[in-house]
């Protein structure tokens, strides 16, 4: 029993923490969000150099060989930085594409950075996308990072069809409430694409990776909340003392604390439990999900309330948080979905 | 990372589980019979000493099992799965005051008292708060005054379960009112039939009277029964707190886990509303409720979390030796917790809830067997629950201290 990061883990997040911090301070996120593929070209190029897309990929395809511990410390580091792009869709696609042992050139590129790939959840009552065989036709619900250049792993209820860049899907870039997350709609007309998972075992076990991967996400936006309202407890002052001094500062900061903990603690175990094929892996995915929307949707709301005034303006990077919060809560079975669900478990049992 | 165990621990859990479950006993008796709760739970500890299963915490050089984090963890979890009996009259004892003495009594205290814990031989009950002095402990007023071998103690205590079937009490007392206050503090073994003690039994809110007042009237302590130095008692109970390095509290959530699937099967078996059954009918079960659905749901994901927090912090100790001070996140976590499931259970039960005896106590805090007393004991179990985020430093005090000592904010 150890859910304690390795060394091996703890220098990927060093590394990968300094890359963010330099690439990708919070002024930068706000200028590329919106801009799209091309504005987040470099920083994906030089992503890729790092070898941030291929660290659950074998050596033998080209990546680092570790497992989804390992990407789990990566997308707490993006969440942390509220990076945008379509990080998920990529980590994914490498994935699956050397999961499937295809020998084509695109798992190189998505390895090196060269393509981004956005992916499309045919699985959501949103979509209308129905596969057949190698073929995609219909219209996706929101697409995260989405864009004109990119790829597309399309996830449906027995398949995963893997869609090129230029391939023929029409990209419609929707505005998004989230401003550090690009959403689109995306129509295939009987678009071909390459089969990389066939199966419900497979959809199930990629659908598992991405909700997991969001929450380790989500739980780098978590913690980042309850830093960014510390800090502002220590710094800002009224009556003559720091804000964080008082009691009703304090204690919010520390519920979030607590809620940080908590969130980061079901994510972790899941994770794990789903690295080993343990045999409630699903439960702790659920378990996972529900805690760490629980606690961004709050945590982001309670940093807004701890900037006071300051909070509230746009200027401030508050509500980035409070808007991902809901685009993560809304990904890939949503927390009132998986309670839900738990709770028919309950009346069968 | 790793969220198995090893081959040696899996072989440690199954000797316990098969040892627990041909020992633990049955029938406890009734929570306001201290006596006869005394007794049970000085049998049931005895036992467990003779089969080397006492003091799991406790170094091996002082008879304990000497276990290592992992296998008190394993201890804890399936003590509390099979619903073995929590000896809690003799918690202090074993929990605070025993290994306070291993940390900082002297050869002759060690020797004498040790031992009659581990083998179920005293109750020990604790001293510490005061009517003026319960969150702001350092501020404790009861004096002592040296007086040739003894000291001579007026003042009072409060909050003291078990005072009064109790040998003795780990007390707190101002040695120097002149000096700040916590360097004025001495830590005391006071023998509880000593003359000049008076006990008075204080009725919770849930009718039980497990907690007293004690009153102290120049009672005579021999000098030689202070542990440490005179004067430097905060540090002497402060180097205890976190003896048990987060794994203490293990048990009781793990019951927790247990109370939540007792809430689910509940669910099921009450009518939405709680009125009389309208057996059979599948429609009006309170479980079909999309609303209490989610609830129990909820709930169910948080103590699957609660356990998946306890083993990061496990995990974290293992690693640096030193009691994580994640531990009061997961207390605050716990103990709100606790109060929802119990909260709960009363909205489940419905008017149900209205019928019931302050003076009829039930059986301990486990449901165990007494399954026609399933009512009775969820609304005891429900008053009892507004003590979990009072006692052993109240909810507030543990904010502040996640907000000064975890998060660094200004005092």
């Amino acid at each position: 029993m150890d859910l304690m990061l390795t060394p091996d883990q703890e220098a990927i997040q060093a590394s990968v923490r300094s890359f963010l911090d330099g690439e990708l301070p919070m002024a930068r996120v706000r200028a590329i969000a919106q801009a799209g593929a091309k504005e987040l070209a470099p920083l994906w190029r030089a992503a890729g150099e790092l070898g941030f897309f291929g660290l659950a990929v074998p050596e033998a395809s080209g990546g680092a060989g570790y497992s989804i511990t390992e990407e789990m410390v990566l997308f707490e580091e993006l969440g942390r930085a509220l990076a945008p792009g379509p990080w998920l869709g990529s980590v994914l696609a490498s994935h699956a594409l050397a999961t499937a042992g295809s020998s084509n050139d695109e798992l190189a590129r998505v390895l090196a950075g060269e393509l981004q790939v956005a992916v499309v959840d045919a699985t959501s009552s949103a979509s209308s996308i129905v596969v057949r065989g190698n073929e995609v036709s219909g219209e996706s619900g929101y697409v995260a990072g989405a864009d004109a250049g990119t790829a597309f792993l399309v996830v449906a209820p027995s398949s995963v069809v893997y869609v090129a860049a230029g391939g023929g899907a029409q990209v419609d870039r929707r505005p998004s409430m989230d401003p550090t997350r690009a959403i689109a709609v995306v129509r295939f007309a009987g678009v071909r694409g390459l089969v990389v998972a066939d199966g419900r075992d497979a959809v199930t076990a990629l659908l598992r990776r991405a909700a997991l991967l969001s929450c380790a996400e989500a739980v780098g936006g978590i913690q980042r909340t309850v830093d960014m309202s510390v800090e502002y407890g220590k710094v800002r002052k009224q009556f003559d003392k720091p804000i964080g001094s008082f009691q009703a500062v304090k204690h919010r900061c520390a519920d979030m604390a607590v809620r940080a903990e908590v969130a980061r603690s079901a994510t972790t175990y899941a994770i794990v439990s789903a690295r080993d094929g343990a045999a409630d892996q699903d439960f702790q995915v659920s378990v996972a999900k529900i805690l760490a929307s629980g606690a961004y949707v709050q945590n982001a709301a309670d940093n807004v309330q701890n900037h006071g005034g300051m909070g509230f303006t746009w200027e401030c990077d508050a509500h980035l948080f409070v808007k991902r919060a809901r685009s993560f809560e809304t990904a890939f079975g949503s927390r009132l979905a998986r309670l839900d669900q738990l709770a028919a478990s309950f009346r069968e049992a | 990372m790793d969220i198995t165990f090893t081959p040696d621990e899996e072989r440690f859990r199954a000797r316990a589980r098969e040892w627990i479950e041909a020992n633990k006993p049955s029938d406890p008796p009734v929570e306001n019979d201290l006596e006869a709760r005394r007794d049970f739970d000085l049998a049931w500890q005895s036992r467990m000493y003779e089969a080397g299963w006492a003091g799991i915490s406790w170094p091996k050089e002082y008879g304990g099992r000497g276990a290592s984090l992992m296998e008190q963890l394993i201890w804890y979890e399936e003590f509390a799965s099979a619903g073995a009996h929590e000896p809690s009259t003799l918690f202090v004892g074993l929990n605070h005051g025993g290994p306070t003495l291993i940390a900082c009594g002297s050869e002759a205290q060690k020797s004498f008292h040790l031992p009659r814990i581990l083998r179920g031989e005293t109750v020990w009950c604790q001293g510490f708060s005061e009517p003026g002095a319960g969150s702001d402990l350092g501020s404790l007023s009861t004096r002592a005054v040296i007086d040739g071998d003894d000291l001579v103690v007026t003042g009072q205590k409060i909050w003291t379960s078990f005072a009064n079937i109790a040998e003795f009490q780990e007390l707190l007392v101002r040695t120097d009112p002149d000096a700040p206050k916590h360097k004025g503090i001495s830590w005391v073994i006071c023998p509880m039939d000593a003359k000049g003690i008076d006990i008075r039994p204080i009725r919770s809110m849930a009718g039980h009277q497990d907690f007293c007042e004690v009153f102290y009237d120049e009672v005579r302590i021999p000098r030689a029964n202070v542990v440490g130095q005179i004067n430097d008692g905060w540090r002497v109970a402060m180097s205890t707190l976190g003896f048990e390095r987060g794994t203490a509290f293990l048990s009781e959530q793990v019951r927790l886990t247990r109370m939540v699937g007792e809430l689910i099967e509940l669910a099921k078996l009450t009518p939405l509303g709680g009125a009389a059954a309208s057996a059979g009918d599948r429609a009006t079960r309170t479980i079909d409720d999309a609303d209490i659905g989610r609830r129990l749901a909820l709930m169910r994901a948080e103590v699957e979390a609660l356990r998946s927090m306890t083993y990061r912090s496990v995990s974290r100790t293992a690693r640096t030796g030193v009691p994580s001070s994640e531990a009061s996140l997961i207390r605050i976590f716990f103990s709100e917790l606790q109060q929802r499931v119990h909260a709960l259970a009363m909205e489940i039960l419905g008017p149900q809830i209205l019928e019931w005896d302050a003076d009829e106590q039930p059986v301990t805090t486990s449901l165990g067997a007494k399954r026609r007393r399933i009512r009775e004991t969820w609304v005891f179990r429900w008053l009892l629950s507004f003590a979990s985020t009072i006692a052993a430093g109240s909810k507030d005090i543990q904010r502040n201290i996640i907000g000064e000592r975890v998060l660094g904010l200004p005092r």
